[in-house]
Order: structure tokens, then C-alpha cells, then sequence
């Protein structure tokens, strides 16, 4: 019996021992792929081409928008580091709020998987050829889109265009020249536009006029005042004090070549078939046509989906917060954060529909500022009075005409007039920590569809990278700047007659600022005024200037009596006064080192071959 | 498939059992006597068995006691609790009266280290144990809760008090690595099994012993964060005891802060509105809004009438003055646990078992948060033959966490933030809007959201066989087997709820608002259910070599384990219901339905053991080894080889301090030094893998494709090379003891990535390297004396224990200022501006010297001084200052307090800790929401400026609103942690009711707190109040023993 036990005692004993063969030690992961078996599979490889994409982010439809960072909008809640850039307070060691989408670290990841994957489709020769071809393509655009990005929000940087692994010995990269950036750029461009040639490609995937036009936007750019070393130097005392031009500017080359060149990748995309919305109007649509042809482009729908060369598309059955633009920008009266508001500065800037300025000293524009403005206006903005959805079921007996309300307004309660503040205020009976600063709401990219409950429901609108329009806007441009001002003004027109506005007529001086105004408004929130203000070199007296914001007054008129408010002038006097923003909320000021974000102080510690940026 | 194989051996272990069997047989004769003890009074409830038999009994009420033995020749074995067991031959006596004493030697008691057992008194480890019996004297139902301050050197910091996520984090000589520092948790023998420590019943413990130093280097790659070794109580040999324990416990916030009033928070939104004027406007503005509410046009946001009404509370409509808090908690929360244990059992085969019940209820009114336990326990013990013991333990528990939709974190966001001048009920009982998301506190703690469910159930099983190899004296072979199996199922039912929103009108009298039904939350019902499961096997053998050799005691151990984790999960999600009225998945919408799941493997691989000697107690050495392999691990730097030495010297033992100095009764100096490993890493990172993402392509939610870092093929694990020096003592017959240990451990080879030094541009993403460097020294020590004056007894204890960590290396950039450098301080710091007062008006802003450029555009007054640190003038980034506190506390310590009298005893727990900060942020104040009400006492306004405090911020919009000293405060406490007071029925009582014992006692848990913080619990980690509160418990229970 005793001896029983031993024996098996012993055996499992000796069993445990005996197993020093640790192969079960040998687990593999099981939610993950090994390198080896994603570029030996085609399906593999297309996903990790796919994933390039990802590096667009939610493209510009980030809780905090670029065009906060510019004299289009504020951005209303504290702490996101955003006044240190309108501020012009950036140093290398804190530079400020920087989005997923252009920061250097973000961009070079990219780059890398860019990288990857064309090393690695160069290996695959058992792919098919055309696989081959078409994620290799896909690659190089990104890789350009990518260096793009770097390029306009940093400067030259330096060429990455091999994957390094830790066996590498030299990880410090020199800062390449602006000029070498923008032929590498170029350069994948074009290859890209040659590999996707005759591809029908899935909507949001790179394609060869996405490829042309980001090859128009970057050449337009390099043409510009900020990228001519003379012309920068002339302009600004930080860029004549900077003792590398080079690696921010063209210090040699012909200005006018560039500008040829940008007007040639212009042309090039305007001769693709098959894009553009309504631009063959031989007058300027009626009002409501106007708004609705531009409602469309911005939305993506009823035709104006045919503007779009690139974009970022979202649907329900993935929820991202680029479906959630209208939860952070619309009124706190929705429920909404009112994140981006459009600002008393950007708003001015609207023509009124005749094409005249507008202008506060005008009796008639400043008693009824709202009335007959652009009709574009209508579609980027809302304002007090202005209509939008159904308020949710807690709020709308309060507002059952749906008006946004920023003002402060008077109502007759108990025989006396009390004051009450408007439903979109930021002393609202509803989330009033929420509010607009500025009294204006964004309004371009929400869908106004009732049913989309922006507090709670997702929406489906694209953002656009590239579209048709940009690159008239870059054609025109360049004809400008290259005397060519009837030419200029014919494509110009045909945006103008398209929202509804009337011809231009200027030329010279005259037209290159008629132009620049009209690109501010048509490319509203797009992701354009921090990039043109900056390459205008018209940062100073345009971003630079103090946030102006609207106070609406509502005063009841003798013998009125209102006791649920709602917009109606014939109760009410409206007063409306633009005052500045309170300087502790934001206090902007530009400093010309604002031209391009500081390389951050760590990255230049761990490059020594790295050179600051000018005025940092 | 090996593990089928290995599965067939378990049932050989549990052939074991049901193929032994039991007997004892022979001429009975009959004993009576009486136990007592050292002082003549009876002693009650003393196991009596008969050697080598399953015979046994126990003393009645009066000490006295009949059993039958076998023959002459048999021995009777007396043993009680804290005294020394006794052995007495028969013979021919027929009454044998017995007097026990006391095991007053805490000494001579032993204590569980890695794989054994050894006397306390030749340990040469540092290592610390608390009893099972101490620990029940804890009222929480979360067995971390109970460790604080009873251990020195073993910090637990409670961060929250919900139920079901109520546990502390415990940390053993503080923090060791930039990494994981959690302590390796040894349950009966296994390492890390799923569950922890937290759930274990308190009644099931015997012991828990806590290896500080190179001690635990038998856990090797697991053992540089310290081992925590929990033993369950077993089975004692005589007659069946049954024991049943009933608590009723009440709970409520150990702290509720404390908020601005209705008519308080309204005049700090006034203020804030003119803080929107330009500065030349605030006196004016200030005066204006007091006198009139309106300035120059502007409208205060609340007028004098509105302020009033706040404060006398006349329109309880529109002008409420809400405590957010008592709306929304109850007084007192109940929880109950009832345990029944049952042991006993001959000398060849003892029984333990345990069954209890817990539940425990949240803060909330009309709760759907709760936590429900139930678990079970069952230690066999067998004695085969004289060579052959098997030991089986099964322990079953299922856990039962409920919750309202809504986390404890968003909940507690909205009573900090709950304006106190919006009603949380409308006079007429209906609940009031939201304070945002449709989130109202009275509302979102019910189900009204709808629920959520989290059930684990946790199966858990070890068998050990022990073989003594007869003709090899003092070898012994024993095997070892733990299957473990967790369950896990998650389900939340989201459903929308309605709040009640002011309309814009009034009811037929005219005055009563009218109140609009509104339906927030989801737009519709969802669900969402989860389902996890896991199984662990670990296979051990282990052989032991222990023998004496005239003075020389010699243990040899070697053994090897292999363990292998496997697990699974899945997950699916619907929406769209049609109704509320049907909660399963089927019925949900078939649009934007989801599902996911993923699976993961794990092996471990290692040999370890132990080399023991001693020179008659005297001189002791000992040698401990694991060589440890892992999956984690590419394959060449698998194993890793982990040793330990300790030396201990016994100098009582030393004639001349036992003949000379009869006063130290126990004397003995230690020291350690050891190797241990710490591999609670992210996995596979010696792999290059690629992970999936997806992209929306085409309208379609597209699979895609990243690489998720590039391979570091030398990763190894981080290398804790520790070593300690200690002193441990008893003084005047035994009556004072002490131990004092100072340590030194150096973290080497910490994984870290090279971030600081790999350009970005390289587009890396960087695996972690073995790179890091942290040392962590410090001191713990405990002392105790006991004494006894007739009948009362007592004893008081301390200790404490102290650690400070340095990072000696972590591939920091250079470039920061010195002051700024991380390394060469305390790990997890941060740099913030040096507060230095309030620009108190415009004549210190105009008398300021130091430009704010970098920081503000505008200076005005009220807003915060900062200094210059490096003295240029300016300030900016450089000027800010690491800091050396973290939120883990530099010392934590307990004080003791036990005392008995006749029926009576006492024990009194306070605890304590120092050196930790934590910022305090009035982040979600302003109009967002309330403010504390420290901060509405001391700010700066225009009437009465503070050169001190700064100006009202809204939401931390002001340069000053964080990231400075000024709001960083001292976490220092000492608190009442635990007391209980207890009655033990006196016997005669008990007797006729078939009870053999009863004690009736109420105890507590952080009764009473003195902190510095002032505002939350000290123990808190959370800047703005946003959290479930940690527990303040008191409790009444009994034990009766059948």
C-alpha cells in the first residue's frame, strides 16, 4: 500500500520534472499579426495601406478646430492651450495646442508606415502587379500628404524616405531646405497621379486628381510671400534675422517660375473631368439658390459632392468624433458645447449681397447688420434672430420657432419688464457654461437635418481636403500674381455667381485683395486662413488683432408686451454693439516667430543636427 | 494535448482521497479532567485529541472534559490558541487535570515564507505577518482595507469607497520601478491567482505574511515588488465546531466636501461677470450689481432680489438652495455579512469549512449600485499513512457588482458641480433638470437608466500530495496542482429616463410653474453584454531535505512549477429597441449592432529552491534561488536565475548577553541580499506584430492594419537587486519587542522607452529597453510591549515605515534646467510654478517688476505671483520647479492599542501617513459648476482683496488655475482606522444553550481623521472631488461557537 502511493507520488513527481521540453512556454499572440505574414498576403498589405489614411484623423473636424486658431472663430472653454498660439506665446518648450493631424511626432509615424509599406511592396513579387501599383501609389500620396503638413506648419524638415530600424547607428536627420521638401513633395505627387491613373478608387482612398491637387496646393504655397526668402526677409525683421532662410524659404529661383508652376498644377486639376458644382451660371444665382448651391458643396450632397477631389468620410456604424461637429459647435440651447464660435472680426467680413463692404459706421448695415449679406453668410453662421433646428423637448416650449437667442432682451412678467437672457447665451437658463462668447454660432458643416440630434446623434457630413474650388482659388491666385487678372476674374466669377454674389471687376491691388477676401469666406473653417494668412505674410494685422464679439440688446418697444421672447422687431429695438473679448479669456497679439510652429525643445535635444525655427 | 494529460493527474490526487480510510479501533477507558491555565482558571473550548486517533474532544464552559482512549500506552495532545500545546501519556491514570501555558514567546511562533514554513526566531529575512484574527476585527468587506497600518513597511492607500472597486493599493516599501509595482500575491501556495487578495472572506485567513526583502527571491521573476502570502485556515483535529458570525455594518463618506451655498455661488457668478469688464470697471460694476444688478446696461447674472430669495428661501421654485449631496446620499448605507465554519477531525484526516455571505449598499437613496459575495471554502487535510499527506483546498465565490448606467466618477462630477442654486427635486417631489448629459444625481444613481451587471464567479482548486521517503530520514517529495477557473459576464441595459425642465408658464394658480417632461439619455434602449473567461493551471513538485545533525539543522528544497494561463472574451452590443420593456439581446435593433472578442495564452516555466542551515539557532544562513522563465521573453533571454543570501546572527544565544544580560530575553541581527525580477510588462514585445484598426473606406468600416511598435529582441525583465540590514529583539520577559530594518534596493534594467534620445523624425515607435535606473531606500520598524495587571491585560504597538525613491536613470532629454530634471528625484513628479502671493491691486501690478509676457498678455488684480526662479526677469516655462512629493505617501505607520479584562477586550488601530501631496482644482467651477467652500472663503474680490488668495476663476481659465504650489496641498493624516470593542458571554450562560462561546462586538473603520488637506479624503487622488468617497464603517457583530 505504502509503497502504491510512492510509486505515484513519484511518477507525477518525476512527470512535472521530465517536462523541461518548454516549448508550451513558446505562446504566440492571438490578436495580433506577425510582420512576416502581412507582406506575403495581398489583403494584409491593402489593410496596412488602408491604414495610411488613419493619419488624416477625424480630418478637421477636431473638438478644437484650426480656425480658432485664426480671425475666423475663439474657441470658447479654457485650458486647451489655445490662447498660447493666438497669443503668440508658443516657445520650443511649450508651443501650444497642436492637433493629432499636423503634430511632428504623428507625421513621421505616418511617414515611417508610408515608408514600410513601399519597401515592402517592392519585395512583394508574388503580389500582382497591379496591386502592387495601386498601394504603392496610395503610399506616395500620403507619404506627400504627410510632408505637406510638415512642411506648411514647420518649415523644411528633414527627408525621411527609408524605414529605420533599432540596428540603424545614425538616427539624426538634417533639416532638408525648403526648396528640396517641396520637389519631394512634388515628386510623389506625380508618381502617385501616374500609379492611380485610370483607377476607379472607394470613396475616401487616394486617387490621382487627390494626388494633382495636393501637388497645386503645396506649389501655390511655395510661390507665396512667406516661402520667397527676399520677399520674407523684407516683411518681417525675425525672418531677416534668421540665419538659415533656407530651410523656411527659396533663396534663389524665380518667383515668377513658381508662380507658373503653381498656375500649371492649378490648370491641371481644372481640366479634370467630371468636378465642380454648378460653376457654369452666367449671372449670380438668386439668394436662396445661392446659399442652397453652397449648403450643398459644404455638406456634401444634391451635387455639391462633386467639389470634393479628398475627403474623410464618416457614417454611423463607425461612431467618431468627426460625426460629434455639431454636439461641439452648436448652441448650448441644443445642448451643445459651442466649442469653435465664428468671431465679430471674421463676420464683418461678409459683402453685403450687392458686393458692397460692409460697415458698422453705415446707419442702415448697423440697425439691421443680419440683413441682405452674402448668401453664404446665412449658410456659415448662426445669429441672434437666425432660425436653425427644433429645440429638444425640455427646452422647446421655451423657443417653438426655433431662433437662436444671443442677446439680452426684455419680457414682460408679473406687469413689469424683467430682464431675460437668450437661450444661446452664456447666462442661459440651459448650460450656460456652454455658451458663445461671441454671439455667433458655426453653422457650415452641421447637418440641419431636425432628425439629427446633435447633442446625442452622429452625423454624417465628410471633411474636405481638397476640393474642385480650392484649386480655382489657386489658379486665380496665381493668374493675379501673375498679371493675368481677366482670367483671374472669370473663374472667380463663376464661385461668385454660384453663391448668389455679383461679378468682380477689380484688377490689380484691387483684385488680389477682393480675392483674398473671398477665399476667406468661401473656404470658411477649412483649414486655409491659418496656412494663407501666414503665407500672405497678413498674420499682423489679421490674426494678430484683438477678438471682437456682438452684444445683441433687445429693448421692448412702448406698449409692447412679450412674455415668451422670440425674434420680432416689431416689438423689440435691437441694439448691436461689438465690444472686445475680455482680455483674461483672450488676449491675442501676433509675433512674426508665429510663422512657423517651434520644433519642440526635446526633439531638438535629441537631434543636435536640428536648427530652431526662425524668432524661437 | 499535454494539458489533458497533466488534467488526468489531478485525478490521481483525488483518487487519493476517496481511496483513503481511516482507523482506530482497540480497548476504550475513560479520562475526565480539567484544563486551566498558567493562574488555575479554567480554560474553554481546548482541543483535546488522542494521538494517532481521530478521537478527540474539547473543554465545556468550566474547562472540564471526558474522552475515551485506546490503552495505557496512548498520548493525549492538548492544544489551545496562544498556548503551548502539551502531551501527556495515560498510564494509569483516569483523571488527568492539565495546566497550559501561555505562549507568550511570539518568537517561538512560525511564519509562512516562500514554499514552507520556518520559526520566527531563525528567519533571516525581512518579513512581516498579521493574523487572520486581526484582520476580522476590520468591518470592510475588502480585505485590502484591513492592511493598513498593521504591517510596517506595507503601504495601502484606499482611493474609493464603491462598492465593488473598494479596494486599496497596496505597496511594499513604497515604489520601486517606473513600471508595474504591484506585489506578487501567493494564495495557499499559488502565485497570482485571478481575484487577488480583496475578496478573500477575512474569516478564511490564518495568517498572511508579507517577504520585503531578498526573502522573496524564491518568487523570482515575480518578486521584486515584494510577496504578499495569504494561508487559509485548515482543519484542527477533535470534536466538530461549528461557528457562525453575523455583521451588521453601516457606512457613509469619511469626508463630504463642503460647497458653496445657493446665495454664495451666485455672487461668485456676479463676480466672474465683471471680471469680463475691463479692470478700471470692477469697483463701479461691483457696487452697481450689489445695489442694483445693473451696471452701465449689463444685467448681473442674479440681482439683489435674486440673492435674497436665495437666502431666505421664500421661492423654493425658482430660487432653491440645493445640498446636492444630502439629495442625493442617505445617512447611512447598510451592509451585512453572515459566515458559517465548520472544523474538525481526527488526527488522520481534519476538515475546514466555510460559507459566507456579504452585501454591501452604496451611498445612494434609492441605490442601484451594490455588491453581493458569496463564496465558499472547503481545506481537507489527510493524513494517508505515516508517510503520506494530501491536502485539498476548493474555494467558490461569486461576485455581484450592480451600478446604475452612470460611473460613480460621472455621478460624484455632478454633485461637485450641482448648482446649488437649481433644484435637485421640485417642491413637488418631481426630480429637476439636469446638471448636464441629462445627468440629475437623484435620478442617475437609480435604475431609472436603466443597470449594469458585473458577475465573476471564480473557481479555485490546489491539491498538494507530501510523500516522506521512509529510508531517506527528513526527505520528503511533494506535488502540486491549482486549477483555477474565473468566469465573468457584464451586461448593461441603457434605457432612456425623464427629467423635469421649468416650461414657460404657470399652472392655474398662477404661481406654480408649469414642469415639461423631458426624455434624456439614450435616445432609445441598448445593451451591451460581455463575456470573459479564464483558466489557470499551474503543475508543481518540490523536494525537501530538513534534518538535524547534532547542532546543525540543515533544509535543502528544490522544486519547479510550470503554469499556463488561457482566456477569452466576447462582446455585442445592440441598439434600437423598440422598448424598454424587454431587456435581452435579441430583441435589439439589427442597425449599428456590434460585436468583438479576442483571446490570450500565457506559460510560465521555472525551478527554484531554498538551502537552509543553522548552528544551533545561533548562527543562521540561508540561500534561496528561482531560475524563472516566461512567454514575455524571446526565447534566448527566457530564463533569468534570481538568488538570495541572508545571515543572522542569534546574540541572546551568546553567553555573554544571555548571562549577562538577563534583561534580553531575544537578540538577533539579519541582513539579506537577493536578485529578483519584475515582469509585469506588455507582452510580446521581442515580436514584430501588427495590430488592427479600422478606417471608413467606401461608406464601410474598413480593417486596417499598423505596425504596433518595432521589436526589442533583448528584452529581458527589470532586475530589483534589494538588500536589508535588521535588528529584531524582545526586552524584559518578552514584555517590549522591537524590529527595526533599514533597506536599500536598486531597480536596474527597468523597462523604458528611449524616447529622450531616438529622434521623432525616425518615425519610430519605440519598444521599451532595459534602460531604467531607480533606487528606493528607507526604514521600517515595529515595537511592541505587553503587559498584565491582575485581570487586565494590554499591549501597544508601532510601527512604521518609510521609503523615498530616486530615479537614477530613464533616458530623460537634456536641455531642461536643473531644477526641472526628473532625473535624480522621486519617480512620478512633476514641475509646476512656485506660488508667491496675489497681486492684491493695480498698484502691485504697476510696482512689478518681472515681465508675465510668456505666461499672460494683461496682468490684473487678483491674479497670482509667481517666482522667478531662475532670476532673469521673466517669467516663463523655465521658471517652473520640480516638485519632490508624489501622491504616494513617504511614510505610513500604525498605533496599536489591545487590552482585555475579564469578558472585555479592546483593540484600537490608528493610522497614519505623510510626505504625499495632491493638487486640489476648481477645475469644474464657475458657471459650470459649484465652487468648494475654502475657496469662496478666501478669495480675492474687489471689496476685499487678498494678497494671499487669487481671484475667482471660471473653469480654470485663468494662467493661474493650475499647474502651481498654490493649490498643491499636503495629503498628511492620522486617522482612527479601526477599533473594536468586544464581549465574550460569560460560559455558564452559553452551556445550556448547547453554545460553547459567544462574543458580541462592535468595531469600526476610519472613524476619525485629522488631515491637512481639509477638503476630500486624505487618501484621495482625485484633484476635483469627481469620485465615490472612501468609507467611514461602523458595525455590530457576534460570533457564536457550537
Amino acid at each position: 500500500m505504502k509503497k502504491r502511493y510512492l510509486i505515484i507520488a513519484l511518477s507525477v513527481f518525476g512527470t512535472v520534472f521530465t517536462s523541461c521540453n518548454d516549448s508550451f512556454v513558446n505562446t504566440k499572440p492571438l490578436d495580433q499579426l506577425s510582420e512576416s505574414v502581412v507582406w506575403t498576403d495581398p489583403s494584409l498589405a491593402d489593410a496596412f495601406v488602408t491604414e495610411l489614411y488613419g493619419g488624416l484623423g477625424v480630418g478637421g473636424f477636431n473638438e478644437q478646430m484650426l480656425a480658432s486658431l485664426t480671425d475666423e472663430a475663439s474657441f470658447t472653454h479654457p485650458g486647451r492651450n489655445i490662447t498660447t498660439i493666438t497669443e503668440s506665446r508658443s516657445q520650443p518648450a511649450d508651443p501650444g495646442w497642436i492637433n493629432g493631424t499636423l503634430s511632428w511626432q504623428n507625421m513621421y509615424t505616418r511617414i515611417r508606415a508610408c515608408n514600410l509599406a513601399i519597401e515592402n511592396l517592392k519585395k512583394a513579387t508574388a503580389f500582382p502587379a497591379a496591386t502592387v501599383t495601386r498601394l504603392t501609389g496610395e503610399a506616395k500620396f500620403m507619404r506627400a500628404y504627410f510632408y505637406h503638413q510638415l512642411v506648411r506648419y514647420y518649415g523644411g524638415v528633414p527627408i525621411v524616405d527609408k524605414s529605420f530600424s533599432l540596428a540603424d547607428t545614425e538616427f539624426l536627420s538634417k533639416r532638408n531646405t525648403m526648396k528640396e521638401c517641396i520637389d519631394f513633395i512634388v515628386k510623389d505627387c506625380d508618381e502617385a497621379a501616374t500609379a492611380l491613373n485610370g483607377l476607379s478608387m472607394a470613396a475616401g482612398r487616394a486617387t490621382r486628381p487627390a494626388a494633382m491637387a495636393l501637388k497645386s496646393r503645396i506649389l501655390i504655397y511655395a510661390a507665396s510671400d512667406l516661402y520667397d526668402a527676399t520677399t520674407a526677409k523684407s516683411k518681417s525683421t525675425a525672418m531677416a534675422a534668421y540665419t538659415n532662410p533656407e530651410f523656411v524659404a527659396y533663396v534663389d529661383g524665380s518667383r515668377a517660375d513658381r508662380w507658373t508652376k503653381a498656375k500649371d498644377a492649378a490648370k491641371a486639376v481644372l481640366d479634370l473631368p467630371g468636378f465642380g458644382s454648378q460653376l457654369n451660371l452666367s449671372a449670380p444665382a438668386a439668394k436662396e439658390d445661392g446659399s442652397a448651391n453652397y449648403q450643398n458643396i459644404a455638406l456634401a450632397r444634391n451635387g455639391g459632392e462633386k467639389d470634393l477631389i479628398f475627403a474623410r468620410y464618416f457614417i454611423n456604424a463607425k461612431q467618431e468624433d468627426g460625426g460629434r461637429i455639431g454636439l461641439f459647435n452648436g448652441p448650448n440651447g441644443y445642448h451643445n458645447w459651442a466649442g469653435n464660435a465664428p468671431i465679430q472680426n471674421f463676420v464683418d467680413d461678409y459683402e453685403m449681397m450687392d458686393g458692397s463692404k460692409f460697415s458698422w459706421s453705415n446707419a442702415e448695415h448697423s440697425a439691421n447688420p443680419y440683413a441682405n449679406r452674402d448668401p453664404r453668410f446665412y449658410v456659415s453662421l448662426m445669429y441672434d434672430g437666425s432660425t436653425w433646428k427644433p429645440r429638444t423637448a425640455d427646452v422647446a416650449a421655451k423657443d417653438p420657432l426655433n431662433q437662436i437667442q444671443t442677446g439680452q432682451y426684455e419680457i414682460t412678467s408679473g406687469g413689469s419688464k424683467v430682464p431675460y437672457f437668450g437661450l444661446d447665451t452664456r447666462k442661459s437658463s440651459v448650460e450656460d457654461w456652454n455658451g458663445s462668447y461671441t454671439g455667433y454660432y458655426f453653422r457650415k458643416f452641421l447637418d440641419p437635418n431636425p432628425a439629427i440630434v446633435d447633442q446625442s446623434t452622429w452625423q454624417q457630413i465628410p471633411w474636405p481636403f481638397f476640393r474642385y474650388t480650392e484649386a480655382i482659388f489657386n489658379y486665380a491666385e496665381a493668374c493675379i500674381e501673375l498679371g493675368q487678372d481677366a482670367e483671374a476674374r472669370a473663374w472667380l466669377n463663376k464661385i461668385r455667381f454660384r453663391s448668389g454674389m455679383p461679378a468682380l471687376t477689380e484688377s490689380g491691388d484691387a483684385l488680389r485683395q477682393k480675392y483674398r477676401n473671398e477665399r476667406r469666406i468661401e473656404m470658411a473653417f477649412e483649414e486655409q486662413r491659418y496656412h494663407d494668412a501666414r503665407r500672405w505674410m497678413i498674420a499682423g494685422p489679421t490674426l494678430g488683432r484683438k477678438v471682437q464679439i456682438m452684444n445683441v440688446i433687445g429693448t421692448l418697444k412702448a406698449g409692447k408686451t412679450v412674455t415668451l421672447y422670440k425674434y420680432d422687431p416689431t416689438s423689440y429695438d435691437y441694439q448691436y454693439k461689438v465690444v472686445e473679448m475680455d482680455p483674461g479669456k483672450e488676449n491675442r497679439a501676433w509675433a512674426d516667430k508665429m510663422y512657423f510652429l517651434p520644433i519642440h525643445r526635446d526633439e531638438m535635444n535629441r537631434n543636435k543636427n536640428l536648427v530652431q525655427n526662425p524668432g524661437y | 494535448m499535454k494539458s489533458n494529460f497533466y488534467r488526468s493527474k489531478l485525478l490521481y490526487l483525488l483518487a487519493f482521497l476517496l481511496s483513503s480510510s481511516w482507523m482506530a479501533f482497540g480497548q476504550n477507558q475513560t479520562i475526565t479532567g480539567k484544563v486551566t491555565d498558567e493562574k488555575g482558571e479554567a480554560l474553554i473550548g481546548v482541543n483535546i485529541i488522542v494521538k494517532e486517533t481521530n478521537k478527540g474532544t474539547t473543554t465545556n464552559a468550566d474547562g472540564k472534559y471526558s474522552l475515551s482512549v485506546p490503552g495505557s500506552s496512548s498520548k493525549i495532545i492538548y492544544t489551545f490558541v496562544s498556548y503551548e500545546s502539551k502531551e501527556v501519556t495515560v498510564g494509569n491514570q483516569s483523571i488527568i487535570n492539565v495546566s497550559l501555558n501561555p505562549d507568550a514567546k511570539s518568537l517561538s511562533e512560525v511564519v509562512v515564507v516562500g514554499y514552507g514554513v520556518q520559526k520566527k526566531a531563525t528567519i533571516s529575512g525581512s518579513v512581516v505577518a498579521v493574523k487572520g484574527s486581526d484582520l476580522q476585527k476590520s468591518p470592510s468587506v475588502n480585505l485590502s482595507n484591513s492592511l493598513a497600518g498593521r504591517m510596517a513597511g506595507v503601504v495601502a492607500v484606499n482611493r474609493s469607497g464603491e462598492p465593488g472597486y473598494d479596494g486599496s493599493s497596496i505597496r511594499i516599501r513604497g515604489a520601486n520601478t517606473l513600471n508595474n509595482n504591484d506585489a506578487l500575491i501567493v494564495i495557499d501556495g499559488i502565485p497570482n491567482r485571478a481575484g487577488g487578495l480583496d475578496r478573500i472572506n477575512p474569516a478564511d485567513i490564518e495568517t498572511i505574511s508579507v517577504l520585503k526583502d531578498a526573502s522573496a527571491a524564491i518568487y523570482g521573476a515575480r518578486a521584486a515588488n515584494g510577496v504578499i502570502l495569504i494561508t487559509t485556515k485548515k482543519g484542527k483535529s477533535g470534536k466538530p465546531e461549528l461557528s457562525y458570525s453575523f455583521n451588521q455594518g453601516f457606512s457613509q463618506p469619511t469626508v463630504i466636501p463642503k460647497l458653496a451655498n445657493a446665495a454664495q455661488y451666485a455672487g461668485m457668478l456676479n463676480d466672474l461677470d465683471i471680471y469680463g469688464l475691463p479692470t478700471s470697471e470692477w469697483a463701479a460694476a461691483t457696487a452697481a450689481y450689489k445695489a442694483t444688478g445693473v451696471y452701465n446696461g449689463r444685467k448681473a447674472p442674479y440681482s439683489p432680489t435674486d440673492m435674497q430669495q436665495y437666502k431666505d428661501g421664500s421661492d423654493p421654485w425658482l430660487h432653491p438652495d440645493t445640498d446636492w449631496y444630502g439629495a442625493t446620499l442617505k445617512a447611512w448605507s447598510p451592509q451585512t455579512r453572515h459566515n458559517v465554519q465548520m472544523s474538525g477531525g481526527s488526527e488522520n484526516i481534519k476538515y475546514l469549512a466555510s460559507l459566507g455571505y456579504q452585501n454591501q449598499d452604496a451611498y445612494y437613496k434609492n441605490s442601484a449600485t451594490g455588491y453581493d459575495q458569496y463564496d465558499l471554502r472547503l481545506n481537507l487535510d489527510a493524513k494517508i499513512n505515516e508517510n503520506v499527506n494530501l491536502s485539498i483546498g476548493l474555494m467558490g465565490r461569486e461576485e455581484q457588482r450592480r451600478f446604475p448606467t452612470k460611473a460613480a466618477g460621472a455621478i460624484f462630477r455632478m454633485q461637485m458641480r450641482g448648482k446649488p442654486n437649481q433644484p435637485a427635486f421640485w417642491p413637488n417631489g418631481l426630480p429637476g433638470p439636469d446638471i448636464e448629459n441629462g445627468e440629475n444625481p437623484v435620478v442617475i444613481t437609480t435604475n431609472q437608466t436603466g443597470y449594469e451587471t458585473d458577475k465573476q464567479s471564480y473557481f479555485q482548486t490546489n491539491g498538494q500530495l507530501d510523500v516522506k521517503i521512509p529510508w531517506v530520514q527528513g526527505l520528503k517529495l511533494t506535488g502540486t496542482a491549482a486549477i483555477d477557473k474565473r468566469f465573468r459576464a457584464t451586461k448593461r441595459w441603457e434605457t432612456p429616463w425623464t427629467l423635469y425642465e421649468k416650461g414657460t408658464g404657470f399652472e392655474a394658480d398662477g404661481k406654480t410653474p408649469t414642469l415639461v417632461a423631458s426624455k434624456r439619455g439614450p435616445a432609445e434602449p441598448r445593451l451591451t453584454l460581455g463575456d470573459e473567461n479564464q483558466l489557470n493551471v499551474l503543475l508543481g513538485a518540490i523536494v525537501t531535505y530538513e534534518r538535524k545533525f547534532g547542532d546543525h539543522n540543515v533544509t535543502v528544497l528544490a522544486g519547479s512549477n510550470r503554469e499556463t494561463i488561457v482566456g477569452d472574451n466576447f462582446n455585442a452590443y445592440r441598439r434600437f429597441f423598440i422598448s424598454p420593456a424587454l431587456d435581452q439581446l435579441f430583441a435589439g435593433g439589427d442597425l449599428e449592432k456590434t460585436n468583438t472578442g479576442g483571446a490570450y495564452e500565457r506559460a510560465r516555466l521555472n525551478y527554484f529552491g531554498r538551502a537552509a542551515y543553522n548552528f544551533k539557532e545561533k548562527y543562521l544562513a540561508e540561500f534561496l534561488w528561482r531560475y524563472d522563465g516566461s512567454d514575455i521573453f524571446p526565447e534566448a533571454t527566457r530564463y533569468g536565475f534570481f538568488p538570495g543570501g541572508m545571515l543572522g546572527w542569534v546574540m541572546s544565544e551568546e553567553s555573554f548577553i544571555k548571562d549577562q544580560l538577563p534583561v534580553i530575553n531575544f537578540l538577533k541581527v539579519r541582513g539579506s541580499w537577493g536578485q529578483m525580477g519584475n515582469d509585469q510588462i506588455a507582452t510580446y514585445q521581442y515580436l514584430s506584430t501588427y495590430g488592427f484598426r479600422s478606417y471608413v473606406i467606401g461608406n464601410v468600416e474598413t480593417k486596417t492594419l499598423f505596425e504596433t511598435k518595432i521589436p526589442n529582441n533583448n528584452i529581458k525583465w527589470e532586475v530589483a537587486t534589494n538588500s536589508d540590514i535588521g535588528l529584531e529583539g524582545s526586552l524584559f520577559n518578552d514584555k517590549v519587542t522591537f524590529e527595526l530594518d533599514y533597506f536599500y534596493n536598486k531597480r536596474t534594467d527597468i523597462l523604458w522607452v528611449k524616447n529622450a534620445s531616438v529622434p521623432q523624425s525616425t518615425g519610430l515607435t519605440l519598444p521599451a529597453q532595459n534602460i531604467g535606473e531607480v533606487e528606493n531606500s528607507g526604514y521600517d520598524f515595529t515595537l511592541g510591549y505587553r503587559n498584565q495587571i491582575g485581570d487586565f491585560k494590554y499591549n501597544v504597538g508601532l510601527n512604521g515605515g518609510y521609503a523615498k525613491n530616486k530615479i537614477l536613470f530613464w533616458d530623460e532629454a537634456p536641455g531642461a534646467p536643473e531644477w526641472q530634471r526628473s532625473t535624480g528625484r522621486p519617480m512620478n513628479t512633476y514641475v509646476a510654478y512656485q506660488y508667491d502671493g496675489v497681486f492684491k491691486d493695480q498698484a502691485a501690478i504697476d510696482a512689478n517688476t518681472i515681465s508675465y509676457k510668456a505666461i499672460v498678455n494683461t496682468l490684473r488684480p487678483g491674479d497670482m505671483k509667481y517666482k522667478d526662479w531662475n532670476g532673469d526677469g521673466k517669467i516663463d516655462p523655465n521658471d517652473m520647479v520640480r516638485n519632490d512629493f508624489t501622491q504616494l505617501p513617504l511614510f505610513q505607520g500604525g498605533f496599536n492599542i489591545g487590552a482585555s479584562y475579564k469578558n472585555f477586550d479592546l483593540t484600537i488601530l490608528f493610522q497614519g501617513a505623510a510626505g504625499a501631496m495632491q493638487y486640489v482644482s476648481a477645475g469644474e467651477s464657475g458657471n459650470i459648476g459649484n465652487f468648494l467652500l475654502d475657496i469662496y472663503q478666501n478669495r480675492w474680490t474687489v471689496e476685499n482683496p487678498s494678497s494671499v488668495h487669487p481671484r475667482l476663476a471660471n473653469r480654470n481659465d485663468q494662467y493661474f488655475s493650475g499647474n502651481n504650489t498654490y493649490w498643491l496641498r499636503s495629503n498628511d493624516y492620522i486617522r482612527l482606522k479601526n477599533f473594536e470593542i468586544g464581549y465574550n458571554v460569560p460560559g455558564q450562560a452559553l452551556s445550556k444553550i448547547g453554545l460553547k462561546n459567544c462574543r458580541v462586538y462592535a468595531n469600526g473603520l476610519n472613524m476619525f481623521t485629522w488631515d491637512a488637506l481639509g477638503v476630500y479624503d486624505p487618501e484621495t487622488v482625485n484633484a476635483t472631488g469627481q469620485y465615490y468617497p472612501q468609507s467611514k464603517l461602523i458595525n455590530v457583530g457576534l460570533t457564536a461557537t457550537f
